[in-house]
């Protein structure tokens, strides 16, 4: 009786367990910091995530992502991204070419690249800069750009809607007719030591700006963020954290 | 002159007489109507020139000079969260009294270092003199996001 209750446990386990490596499960973790992270002060965001594929398996390609950031964050009145760069400026000649005042951060990513048998990890870097406004809302432009193995630039816009950043991961092949390569983990920063230019009686003068405002009070239970995920052939993960309340005093 | 003519020739004197005063009466009501309407009822035009003081997040508080029919010292709680459409509760500190109200306008060209704005602004209140002001308006500005500042015209009719 014990032994026959055991293996119906086994195969309930197995059950759930099996479509996970048919699919080739991911999982993901996201993660945000402030830094200072003081109440009402000026601050720089670092937001990232995380994926982890099925053990010993190339992750599937990412091609979405769904961002949920506190909706009063002050990224609009942050200063940050007074100028703007054009997607084709961008991807053709990359953020050396935009206005340095439309610099918004920066950050990196790893890929895996899938090459013959084996995977080989790159790592690229990321500029977050302004791009022409849609309706009204303001855009950001992620651009990420990879060296070798694969030299590749891809740009991804968003509009910064409050609270929320959609981005739409476009589908880079390892080699012509090759399998895509996969985005591992991502770090940006929003904001940092930023150096913008402004007219000030007839004279360029540096500035920097001054960065992404927190709210005066921390909600219940700290800020939170969110992402759902999206891969090749309809994969699905989310993942959430909170940044802590800063202590009083 | 019978009794009767006598009756009726009375009756019309007095007839006159009620409707002369009823006819002064009504216009004396609509004179003092009149002019208790136009006593309260104020024209707005109005330019601040409002200057950053503190934010948190999203919201901005400025606070400057405000010239023109209703002079005095404007404050400004601004709400610009990525929505085209931003918010703001103000407070103008005027002679006699405060008014304060609610806005909303629509920024265009928003990545430009000073967007401009257009929209309408409500009165829903205040204090002393006009304890009991309403009204509303239209609003044009511009916001200025290096300096977190605005210049904000309004024209507007004020009922208190």
């Amino acid at each position: 009786m014990a032994i026959s209750r055991a293996c119906a446990a086994l195969l309930v386990a197995l059950a759930l367990w099996l479509p996970g490596i048919a699919r080739g499960a991911q999982s993901a973790r996201i993660s945000a910091a402030f830094t200072p992270k003081r109440l009402g002060a000026a601050t720089t965001v670092r937001m990232g995530f995380r994926l982890t594929g099925y053990a010993g398996h190339v992750h599937a390609p990412l091609t979405g992502l769904d961002f949920h950031y506190p909706a009063d964050l002050g990224i609009i009145t942050s200063g940050l991204g007074v100028a703007t760069c054009t997607p084709t400026q961008l991807e053709a000649d990359g953020a050396a070419a935009c206005p340095p005042n439309s610099i918004m951060g920066h950050g990196s990513a790893e890929v895996q690249v899938p090459f013959g048998g084996e995977v080989v990890h790159e790592t690229a870097s990321i500029v977050l800069v302004a791009g022409p406004s849609e309706n009204g809302f303001l855009r950001l432009l992620a651009c990420a750009t990879g060296l070798t193995p694969v030299a590749a630039r891809i740009v991804m816009p968003t509009l910064l809607i409050a609270g929320h950043l959609q981005i739409s991961v476009p589908l880079v092949a390892s080699l012509p007719e090759g399998p895509d390569v996969a985005v591992v983990s991502v770090q940006v920063t929003l904001g940092g030591r930023l150096t913008y230019y402004e007219q000030v009686q007839g004279r360029t003068v540096a500035y920097h700006p001054k960065g992404v405002t927190l709210p005066k009070r921390c909600p219940h239970g700290g800020f939170r963020f969110s992402a759902a995920f999206s891969f090749l052939g309809g994969g699905r993960a989310g993942a959430q954290t909170a940044v802590r309340c800063p202590q009083r005093g | 002159m019978s009794y009767a003519d006598r009756l009726r020739a009375e009756m019309r004197r007095h007839s006159t007489k009620r409707i002369a005063l009823t006819l002064a009466l009504t216009l004396l009501g609509l004179s003092c109507a009149a002019q208790a309407s136009a006593a309260h009822v104020f024209k707005i035009r109005d330019e601040g020139h409002l200057h950053f003081i503190k934010s948190s997040g999203s919201q901005l508080i400025d606070e400057g000079h405000s010239s023109g029919t209703f002079p005095g010292i404007a404050r400004v709680r601004f709400t610009y969260n990525g929505n085209p459409i931003v918010a703001a509760q103000f407070t103008i500190y005027g002679r006699y009294g405060t008014i304060v109200g609610r806005a909303n306008g629509r920024l265009s060209n928003p990545t430009s270092t000073s967007p401009s704005l257009r929209g309408s602004l409500t009165i829903t209140g205040g204090s002393g003199r006009y304890a009991h002001a309403s009204g509303g308006g239209e609003l044009f500005g511009v916001f200025y996001r290096r300096s977190y500042a605005l210049t904000v015209q309004t024209i507007a009719t004020l009922h208190y």
